[in-house]
């Protein structure tokens, strides 16, 4: 090796470093994540006995998908828990997090109180809340009927039974997204509420001034994220399939369930794919569309 | 948690401070108590497990010692733990490798690469799962504690932290140690790593307590009764042991346990991972 | 060879000695072949409803033998999975098995599975909530008339009169299916071409499910494993009357013997005919095994031979590990010879409710599946019944008109 041709050496090696770092990571990531994308497409052209038999039928799926009342049905429940989610997780962890914002003594123990929901599995989320919401004799039905009102089947009555998915989850992530909300908030500096407070504004002017346009970035992104979550999170699988197996009257049978059950309870494979190929679609516009309008947010990092 | 971003401001506040405080406490209780009633639960007789009573008339131990001796309880968390462990050193062994080379060596197609690798942010399980499903039989993992291992392994969130981190690193950094005549793997193995152990501590509380946590994919990919981890573990339990809520809660405290102490010692450095991934 | 089953090796109350009876049959086998047998235990809620067994073969590690219901047996026959048991069959044996138990698991004349036993379903009451409620043997409801009224009188504000499966999914459907028959309906009419699910009887039946629901007196979840989980439901006195199987006497007794209970068949409409859905596990072989043909004989060793051993094991099962009603003539003669159907709850599914009852019937998803949505629409939405039945009449001659396989009944 010339001195001469060292740079050029360097630079060769610097790239080839570049490379074995990084190909661990890319390999796998293709391997466990792309690879599937895209064989998740092949197979949903074929029909797949679940006994290795594959048959060629073309869009057959997806013409069988579009007049399939159950998938029609699981993405309205779908995007009836995203309407109810989001929002009410959205303020529900601001509110929390405006509420823990300030030091005061014993702040920290506090914060971990309202995040530990999100530590426990949802499996034992989902046990849990199984057993306080019991018809009749269960703690949430009694606390109910001591204060005067009465108890409700809450996971048993097609009414209620996805208001309680969406209780549930938005006390599980809860505490996840006010320590993101926290962060924002500890993010505007104060010279800004300084400056608002000279002006005579109170709380609720210098929350609107101040607060909420300065905390855009962090809001847009909670909003993304909660979005997604909502849509094809596993979490809020494991809670429906704990508490209410899709249940009562179909009335929680998400999409992603209603994917599930085909695909390893039916064996419909090929149909399965299909309907995660067009929730993944969907899922991927819903995505564009929310970073069009708010321009990427803080979320392109 | 101690905040240290800034001194607090004082607001006049028109409630004494003790009511407000008073009252955050209030709802912070409300937030545990379907976990305390958990806990009581496991400790009450079969009998009062519908009493409303926070702390057990009678308590007892024998929903512990019943389900230590009649379930499998004891391998589910064995299992569980081998998986996380395995899980969270494979994680931060790719991931800051990939982190470091996508933040601080330069070559060709860098830039695309970190592009997809974060583009796969948006795959979630759930989506993927019935062609995951086919990759782990044609890899001849399912059913396996490595097929639950693999998959889990590898997503973009830590390789984003990581890079982001290594970003903010001076750029004289590495100089001493490339003066020392000291190779790529050196550089990251000796200077970058030991500078990265606190957002590796907190990334592997998180890694850990994720893979922990997971039931989807063990749940679909594992048959063999002596590999099933313990969140699977137990929703079975649920089948076979039904309405006994005694035993049910006792499991699910053994279940939640193990996370709940692993957050109370790591609460700092898990916020602060949680803090970064709002996004800087 | 793996066998796949929902009984052994387990622990936990109750669980004892079907285990032990699972645990002794591998024993025995393994003792004087070279293919041995290795039990593998799941519990009721991965295995019934759940993704144990498709994702299995799915995944072609499907086990050698397994555990399989009438409700999911189309399936794997259709999916040209289940080993042909009848070249290891002998004739008599065939003949052994009471009538009817095997058609469930035939296609085109050949067996490719063996019931473990039979078990009709029945209703389930607690005397002693029967008694405090001011009810006596005279109010035994024969009327769904009558059954609302015992169900209203046994609710109170912690319990409930009675449930009735609430869960979508095979169960439900199978619970379901008498309510059906009893007023002459059918989801799939004789022919096999036509749905006979237009017919008033299947319309009551959804009515009267929902009128449980409406009327309070039955409640929306059920605990535990469901409406015929014994221990959970009627034991804790969550509900007064409940659907089991005969198995239901021994897992009572077993979990608490001085708890007294009496058991009664299923009540009719006006002028319907009595009927009542006779389920059983059999055990089944993979024909893509590892080695079917040893798993075939030691199916047939176990449960389809004329060997005393294999009577006396099959009898074992019905009155020692659990309690079931014979599918085999000669099982019968032996527990009668032992005095099991002197014990009056046995002497009653024996006697009464038995004859009358039909197999469970073996529908594909697709037929199933509309049934279900109906059910719980009706029971848990309010949804109209007649509405309903239409809708769900269509969609099964939908399927019918393009199914391929085994007969359906």
């Amino acid at each position: 090796m010339t001195s001469g041709r060292r740079p050029l050496s360097q630079r060769g090696r610097e790239t080839l470093a570049g490379y074995l770092f990084v190909a661990p990571s890319v390999i796998g990531m293709f391997v466990f994540l792309v690879l599937p994308m895209i064989a998740s497409l092949t197979i949903s052209f074929f029909r797949v006995s679940g006994f290795g038999d594959y048959e060629f039928i073309g869009l057959d799926n997806y013409r069988t998908l579009l007049s399939d009342p159950v998938f029609a049905s699981s993405l309205k429940t779908t995007g009836l828990f995203t309407l109810a989610f989001v929002p009410t997780l959205f303020t529900v962890s601001l509110c929390l997090a405006l509420l823990v914002k300030k030091q005061r003594r014993g702040i920290g123990l506090l914060r971990s109180l309202f995040f530990a929901p999100n530590v426990v599995s949802l499996v034992v989320v989902g046990l849990v809340w199984q057993f306080l919401l019991t018809d009749h004799v269960g703690a949430v039905n009694r606390s109910l009927e001591r204060m005067g009102l009465s108890g409700e089947s809450w996971l048993g009555n097609p009414r209620y039974a996805l208001f309680a998915v969406v209780v549930i989850s938005v006390w599980f992530f809860m505490g996840y997204y006010m320590i993101i909300f926290l962060n924002g908030l500890q993010d505007i500096p104060s010279a800004y509420y300084e400056a608002a407070r000279l002006d005579g504004a109170g709380r609720w002017r210098s929350f609107w001034n101040v607060t909420w346009p300065l905390l855009r970035p962090t809001s847009l992104f909670v909003l993304v994220m909660t979005t997604l979550t909502a849509i094809g999170a596993a979490g809020i699988f494991d809670l429906i399939y704990v508490m209410t197996k899709g249940g009562p009257d179909y009335s929680t049978q998400v999409v992603m369930f209603y994917i599930y059950q085909r695909a390893f309870q039916l064996n419909d494979f090929g149909y399965a794919a299909a309907m995660a190929a067009v929730v993944s679609f969907a899922l991927m516009i819903i995505m564009f569309v929310m970073l069009r309008i708010t321009k990427g947010g803080k979320v392109d990092a | 948690m101690p905040d240290t971003a800034r001194p607090p401001r004082r607001q006049p506040s028109r409630l004494g401070p003790t009511a407000v405080w008073g009252s955050i406490a209030f709802l912070a209780l409300l937030t545990v108590a379907p976990l305390l009633y958990m806990v009581s639960t496991a400790f009450k007789q079969a009998k009062d497990v519908y009493t409303p009573d926070l702390i057990p008339g009678s308590p007892t131990l024998d929903n512990f010692r019943y389900i230590f001796s009649e379930i499998p309880i004891l391998r589910y968390l064995f299992n569980s733990f081998l998986v996380a462990a395995v899980v969270t050193v494979l994680s931060l062994f790719f991931h800051s490798m990939a982190g470091y080379a996508l933040a601080r060596l330069k070559f060709r197609g860098r830039d695309t690469i970190f592009s997809g690798i974060y583009a796969t942010l948006l795959i979630s399980l759930p989506l993927i799962m019935v062609p995951l499903f086919l990759v782990a039989k044609t890899l001849g993992i399912l059913d396996s504690y490595l097929g639950m291992i693999l998959p889990a392994v590898f997503n973009a969130f830590g390789i984003f932290f990581l890079r982001q981190f290594y970003l903010s690193f001076p750029d004289d950094v590495e100089e001493a140690a490339r003066l020392d005549g000291c190779g790529y793997w050196r550089i990251y193995w000796q200077v970058i790593l030991p500078m990265s152990r606190p957002l590796l501590t907190a990334l592997a509380v998180f890694f850990f307590l994720g893979t922990w946590n997971s039931f989807l994919w063990p749940l679909t990919i594992v048959q063999n009764p002596d590999l099933i981890p313990v969140q699977v573990g137990i929703s079975n339990f649920q089948g076979q042991f039904s309405a006994a809520w005694n035993y049910s809660m006792a499991a699910s405290t053994v279940a939640a346990l193990p996370t709940l102490i692993l957050f109370f010692v790591f609460q700092k450095q898990f916020t602060e991972t949680i803090k970064t991934s709002g996004g800087r | 060879m793996s066998f796949w089953n929902l009984w052994g090796p387990a622990k936990g109350a109750g669980a004892a000695k079907p285990s032990d009876w699972f645990v002794t049959m591998a024993r025995e086998w393994n003792a004087r072949n070279r293919t041995k047998v290795e039990l593998t235990y799941f519990s009721g809620n991965t295995y019934t409803n759940g993704s144990t067994l498709p994702t299995a073969f799915l995944a072609d590690k499907g086990p050698d033998i397994f555990a399989l219901s009438p409700g999911d047996f189309l399936r794997y026959a259709n999916g040209g999975v289940l080993e042909d048991l009848t070249p290891y069959l002998t004739r008599e044996a065939i003949d052994d098995f009471v009538d009817g138990a095997l058609d469930t698991r035939t296609v085109d004349g050949k067996i490719y599975g063996l019931p473990l036993s039979l078990q009709p379903h029945a209703f389930y009451y607690g005397i002693d909530a029967w008694e405090r409620s001011g009810l006596s043997e005279g109010d035994i409801p024969r009327t769904w008339d009558q059954f609302l009224s015992v169900a209203e009188r046994l609710t109170t504000k912690k319990r409930f009169g009675l449930t009735l499966e609430t869960t979508p999914g095979y169960l439900q459907n199978f619970c379901w299916y008498p309510f059906m028959w009893a007023g002459g309906a059918d989801a799939v009419a004789p022919d096999g071409t036509s749905s006979a699910f237009r017919e008033p009887g299947a319309v009551e039946a959804l009515r009267f499910w929902q009128e449980t629901i409406q009327r309070g007196v039955a409640p929306r979840r059920s605990l535990g494993t469901g409406s015929t989980d014994i221990t959970a439901n009627l034991l804790v006195d969550y509900c007064g009357i409940q659907h089991c199987g005969p198995y239901g006497a021994s897992t009572l007794r077993s979990a608490a013997p001085h708890f007294a209970f009496g058991v009664f068949k299923q009540p009719v409409p006006p002028g319907g005919t009595y009927t009542t859905d006779v389920g059983g596990w059999a055990f089944v072989v993979n024909r893509r095994g590892r080695n079917p043909e040893a798993a075939a004989r030691f199916v047939v060793w176990a449960l389809g031979s004329m060997e005393e051993s294999c009577v006396k094991r099959m009898a074992d099962w019905c009155t020692v590990a659990n309690s079931d009603m014979p599918p085999r003539k000669s099982v019968a003669r032996l527990a009668e010879q032992r005095g099991y159907f002197e014990d009056p709850i046995m002497k009653y599914f024996h006697e009464e409710v038995v004859p009358g009852g039909r197999g469970e019937p073996r529908y594909p998803p697709n037929v199933y599946q509309p049934i279900s949505e109906a059910i719980q629409a009706c029971q848990l939405s309010g949804a109209d019944p007649r509405a309903r039945a239409d809708r769900a009449a269509d969609l099964i001659e939908d399927a019918l008109a393009t199914y391929e396989g085994a007969r359906i009944f």
